[in-house]
């Protein structure tokens, strides 16, 4: 299945903004992002959080075909 | 109201979007760039966020708080792209019947935006600019700084 994904800040400076993988049904959020720092091993270095549909997920959230996987470092709002 | 907006946070609007014949207290936070961070001269500030998420979020704390604390109604804004030092980059406002729990709610939300919502700062200094947060590539020193200040 196909998932999309975005990254956000020093992320999307290393990754691009959006990018799309093809995944087997069942892979879970985290198992997708071990996959993209084994490919990146410089990505290992930041700590990431994940948020599907807008909303903030655990590691454990198993994908469904089309979802969008937003990976954020640790944000930085406020002044 | 809430919402991640590029041009300047006009105050105003905020205020009348919690307005309230049942409210007594309005309590306002208004977070200002500030011109230096662990002993560097900060020229200007960027932010970027994930807009969409970022208004939900802040939708969701506003929820919380409102359980949490009988809070008549909440404001939020929080400013993206390049802001000079000195402007607001993020505003809350709260009104509640009484100003105990409108401070303790409004302290309650920047506290929780700052962990929570999807929004990153960019500190640009002379001769060059850093995402703020503990990120590959950003400098030791300034993640260390920030945490000593509590933000994370």
């Amino acid at each position: 299945m196909r998932v999309r994904l975005r990254f956000f800040a020093a992320l999307r400076e290393q990754m691009g903004a959006r990018a799309e993988r093809t995944v087997r049904a069942g892979t879970t959020v985290g198992a997708l992002w071990r996959a993209l720092v084994a490919e990146r091993p410089e990505l290992g270095a930041t700590r990431v959080r994940f948020a599907v549909k807008e909303a903030y997920v655990e590691p454990s959230y198993r994908l469904a075909d089309g979802d969008e996987v937003a990976v954020f470092p640790p944000v930085s709002g406020g002044a | 109201m809430f919402r991640i907006t590029r041009a300047p946070i006009v105050l105003e609007r905020l205020l009348r979007a919690v307005r309230d014949p049942a409210a007594g207290a309005l309590v306002v936070f208004l977070g200002t760039t500030r011109n230096q961070n662990a002993g560097r001269r900060v020229v200007r500030l960027e932010y970027e966020a994930y807009g969409r998420m970022a208004e939900a979020e802040m939708r969701r704390l506003a929820a919380r708080a409102k359980r949490r604390w009988p809070i008549r109604r909440i404001a939020m804004a929080h400013r993206i792209g390049l802001v000079p030092v000195g402007e607001a980059s993020v505003a809350i406002v709260v009104s509640a019947g009484h100003r105990g729990e409108a401070f303790t709610a409004c302290r309650w939300l920047i506290d929780r935006l700052k962990a929570m919502v999807p929004i990153w700062k960019r500190e640009h200094f002379r001769g060059g600019r850093v995402w703020i947060g503990p990120q590959a590539g950003a400098p030791r020193r300034l993640a260390r700084a920030a945490r000593r200040r509590g933000e994370r």
